[in-house]
């Protein structure tokens, strides 16, 4: 059975897009961003050595595609994947679940963020 | 002329296995070539400087040639291993199969290597692989005796390589076609080349990429003093350029039916590559979009030629690096009769690889790419 501990982070109301803000979550640090209106909470030590990856840019999973033989790859960034980068030596990792885009057996850990009465909370579960 | 098979060393070992050599050279004549040339190429051929003007065939006023002496200033020796001074003829090739152990083969053409240097226009790459498939066809390949041919694509004329592609259709003799990955510029991953692997793929042909030595001298950089240097570097660099290009620009995504096979480099430079492309795209995957898996997997998928193998190295290392290309992407290739060739005993010396293995890299897994 699963109990639900929640963490507090700050009013709902007060959380803008492009926020972030840093909680401690079972010893460990986790950043908390709002992008387009979406919460989102990943671990702050990233996969790869260890970087401020909650800190790290936000951006879009960019997609190609093969349109016909001697075309250019049609590139586009795609709006319902956000992403984010670490700032040290940019791996990339889908905000949502946490899988690096190269390479979706890495999964930087991620946490359920709820919004209970007007507060945003971190489900450390 | 080479002495008979009796003569080989270690008969019996070459005896118990089949085998089918991936990378086999002809080493066709300008003279020969010549006749099957279209105009003004077959004039400018036959009034070039070979034959009785007194130049050797491989001192061509055609193609640039290439650093170094291959049989190494006199230390190599025996017949016809390298250039012939004599054109070649269908019989040499039985006698070079017989005497390295090999029951079929799949011949590629030797001046198609030097001429991926010759990078002043297109046309006389073109001229002279439109004239080599007529030639070959006609008077040297014999598919019922195991004797196949690939075809030279002189990939900067794309419609020229089209019709080659068109002209080879159907013609049983012919199982793939040749890119020399040597001089590739820009890299054959770009997609100008989308439909030359689109049409090989409708037609089942797969793509083999073979390094050479065109422009070696000045593989990357001038100034290079030997060619242990330049043969070292050079053929590996020229492979490795095109195994970058293609992953990195998605070829095997968008022709996922095509076969991709490369010569002559070896095999210990690919788990080497694989990491470090692999290192280098977790940290940047949005500039290879099409790919949905890690570059280095994409890499174990082609296949390879083993020759040269290195042999020599640690076995242990070498074992891991068999490990990690795979047996399954393995094929012999004696690169004969380069200077640096390797027969079959080169593949069943090894002892870390299972007899099943050994005959996978011997013949199945040529059988099955190139539909024997
Ligand atoms: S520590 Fe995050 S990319 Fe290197």
């Amino acid at each position: 059975m699963s109990t639900t501990e929640l963490i507090e982070v700050k009013p709902d109301a007060k959380f803008e897009d492009g926020d972030r803000e840093l909680v401690e979550v079972n010893g460990v640090e986790v950043g908390v961003l709002r992008v387009d209106g979406e919460y989102y909470a990943v671990r702050n030590q990233c996969l790869h050595d260890c970087g401020p990856v909650a800190e790290g840019a936000i951006g879009k999973k960019l997609v190609g595609e093969f349109v016909e033989p001697g075309k250019r790859v049609e590139k586009e960034y795609d709006d319902d994947e956000p992403i984010i980068s670490c700032p040290w030596h940019g791996w990339s990792y889908d905000l949502e679940s946490g899988e690096q885009l190269a390479d979706d057996d890495i999964v930087l850990p991620t946490y359920d963020v709820v919004v209970d009465d007007g507060v945003v909370y971190v489900d450390c579960q | 002329m080479l002495e008979s098979d009796e003569t080989q060393p270690r008969q019996e070992t070459l005896d118990e296995y089949y085998v089918i050599d991936g990378d086999c050279h002809y080493m066709e004549s300008f003279h020969d070539v010549a006749e099957y040339m279209e105009e003004p190429w077959k004039t400018k051929f036959e009034g070039s400087n070979f034959d009785e003007k007194g130049a050797k065939q491989n001192l061509s006023s055609f193609f640039p040639f290439s650093t170094g002496d291959r049989q190494a200033h006199g230390k190599i020796t025996r017949e016809h291993s390298s250039y012939p001074d004599e054109p070649e003829t269908p019989e040499r090739i039985r006698d070079g199969m017989k005497s390295i152990g090999v029951d079929e083969t799949l011949l590629i053409s030797h001046l198609i290597l030097s001429g991926a240097g010759t990078t002043a226009d297109d046309d006389r790459q073109t001229a002279f692989a439109k004239a080599y498939v007529e030639y070959m066809l006609e008077e040297v390949l014999d598919p019922g005796d195991g004797i196949h041919g690939l075809a030279p694509i002189p990939y900067s004329d794309v419609d020229a390589s089209l019709e080659i592609l068109d002209r080879i259709e159907g013609e049983d003799a012919y199982v793939g076609a040749c890119f020399v990955t040597a001089g590739a510029t820009p890299p054959l991953g770009n997609r100008k080349y989308d439909p030359l692997y689109e049409r090989c793929e409708e037609l089942g042909l797969p793509a083999v990429f073979h390094t050479g030595g065109a422009g070696l001298d000045e593989y990357v950089r001038a100034g290079y003093q030997e060619m242990l240097e330049t043969h070292t570097l050079g053929f590996l660099e020229s492979n490795m350029s095109q195994i970058v290009s293609l992953v990195v620009q998605g070829v095997p995504e968008k022709f996922p039916d095509l076969d991709i096979v490369f010569m002559e480099s070896g095999i210990t430079y690919l788990p080497g590559l694989m990491a470090r492309l692999d290192e280098e795209y977790l940290k940047r995957p949005e500039e290879a979009p099409l790919l949905e898996k890690k570059p280095g997997e994409y890499i174990t998928d082609f296949y390879y030629g083993t020759q040269p193998l290195e042999v020599s190295a640690e076995t242990e290392y070498l074992e891991k690096c068999f490990d990690l290309v795979g047996a399954d992407s393995l094929m012999f290739a004696s690169d004969y009769p380069h200077w640096d060739y390797d027969r079959p005993t080169t593949v069943t010396d090894l002892p870390f690889l299972s007899e099943d293995e050994k005959k996978q890299i011997l013949s199945e897994n040529a059988k099955e790419v190139f539909g024997l």
